[in-house]
């Protein structure tokens, strides 16, 4: 990352934005503070300039930060989005839609520092992917939320599971099933965006219906065929395609 | 979205924690440059969560009555210029004993739904009609549009409160 950040924030309780616009401004990482009081107002800044990021409020009048975060997934080259709000509960929303983070207000300089590193890697991460594609996608950098909000098949409601508890998932169609230490789960997200969104946590992909938390591997047991089997802590199997074993052979020694 | 509830303390309505987390944000936004708000938004606040959080109790109407007001000076801290306040004098009020909150609360659903709905002003009065006060709602710079009235019963309150 050559420069500081351009951040956008986007709050319609002014005196909030004034707060969150001035602990940016005083931030050492961020070169550029914009603010927008509504997501109508947002649309007008993102169409004429690029921004590293966008610190949106979850309730606003017309258009609500939760409904310009999906809107946003649908541009080519998206904006980081970090919520800021009231409402704590909304945090599971907020992982859903692939947020980078999540601040209740008022934030702590602390909290938003740590925001901002994340909002760095992600920008790194992305500019990196941009000079040039890993391969087999293993060495990632960029950082999503260390936590996943998956259905929950107890109650119909959302479930959050840490990266670092889950094993395993594997391609379900346009979902993905995540194995993990609580058990299994429906992700409504294909395994080539969790790939990106996950590879800097450790995950690889070792087959094309399979993503891996190598920290959960004991074994990599070769095949004749040139294929692998990736034994992990449980005992499950997991195939590797020939293509992917020697990058996860040399991953694994590492 | 719903809003987060929680504080709910012996029958009295709840305390929002969207509401007292968005009021610290206004406190923090006015400490550099205008400390004396800073401090009185942060009293006003302190003010507002003892009405609420004290244990199991009842109040008179002129005791919600400034409860209200700390309310309504708390939002316009959030919302500079976008509220009117409109409230009656103590002495209109009926003689009952009602819940801390039992008219804040229906107050800031009412008012969090109309600043929510669309940017601009919003008018709030609340006024002394016999044993109840009725509450209205509607947009000063939008006089053709219909506003929200609602009767507060203060006589059943005093029969269904704590």
């Amino acid at each position: 990352m050559s420069s500081g950040l351009a951040i956008l924030a986007v709050d319609d309780e002014p005196r909030a934005l004034a707060d969150i616009k001035r602990l940016l401004e005083t931030s050492a990482s961020v070169e550029r503070v914009a603010t927008a009081t509504s997501a109508k107002e947002a649309l007008v800044y993102l169409s004429g300039g690029r921004y590293d990021a966008l610190f949106l409020d979850v309730a606003m009048p017309e258009i609500e930060g939760m409904a310009l975060a999906r809107l946003l997934r649908r541009f080519a080259d998206p904006p980081a989005v970090v919520f800021l709000t009231g409402h704590p509960d909304a945090a599971v929303e907020a992982f859903e839609v692939q947020a980078l983070d999540f601040l209740v207000k008022p934030v702590t300089r602390e909290r938003l520092e740590s925001a901002l590193n994340r909002v760095e890697q992600h920008v790194r991460g992305a500019e990196a992917a941009k000079a040039g594609p890993s391969g087999d996608g293993a060495e990632a950098t960029v950082t999503g939320p260390d936590v996943v909000a998956v259905d929950n098949p107890k109650g119909g409601g959302k479930r959050l599971v840490r990266l670092e508890t889950i094993s395993f998932a594997q391609a379900n169609g346009d979902y993905a099933r995540i194995v993990c230490d609580d058990g299994r789960f429906l992700l409504r997200t294909p395994l080539s965006q969790l790939e990106k969104d996950w590879g800097a946590s450790g995950f690889a992909r070792v087959h094309r219906a399979y993503l891996v938390n190598l920290k959960h591997a004991v074994e990599l047991r070769a095949q004749l065929n040139g294929t692998a089997v990736l034994i992990m802590r449980d005992d499950t199997e997991i195939p590797v395609a020939r293509r992917n074993v020697a990058a996860l052979r040399r991953r694994l020694h590492a | 979205m719903q809003d987060p509830i929680q504080g709910r303390v012996d029958g009295g309505s709840p305390v929002s924690v969207h509401f007292v987390n968005n009021v610290l944000a206004a406190a923090a936004s006015y400490i550099e440059e205008d400390p004396d708000t800073a401090r009185d938004v942060l009293a006003e606040l302190g003010a507002f969560l003892s009405h609420r959080l004290r244990a199991s109790r009842v109040v008179s109407p002129a005791e919600e009555l400034e409860h209200v007001r700390v309310y309504m000076r708390l939002e316009q801290a959030r919302f500079p210029g976008r509220i009117e306040a409109e409230l009656p004098a103590a002495d209109d009020l009926p003689a009952a004993r009602i819940a801390p909150g039992y008219v804040q609360a229906p107050m800031a659903a009412a008012l969090e739904r109309w600043l929510a709905q669309q940017p601009g002003r919003v008018r709030v009065a609340l006024r002394a009609r016999g044993d109840a006060l009725d509450l209205q709602l509607d947009r000063p710079d939008e006089p053709g549009e219909p506003g929200e009235r609602l009767r507060i019963p203060l006589g059943l309150a005093t029969a269904g409160s704590v």
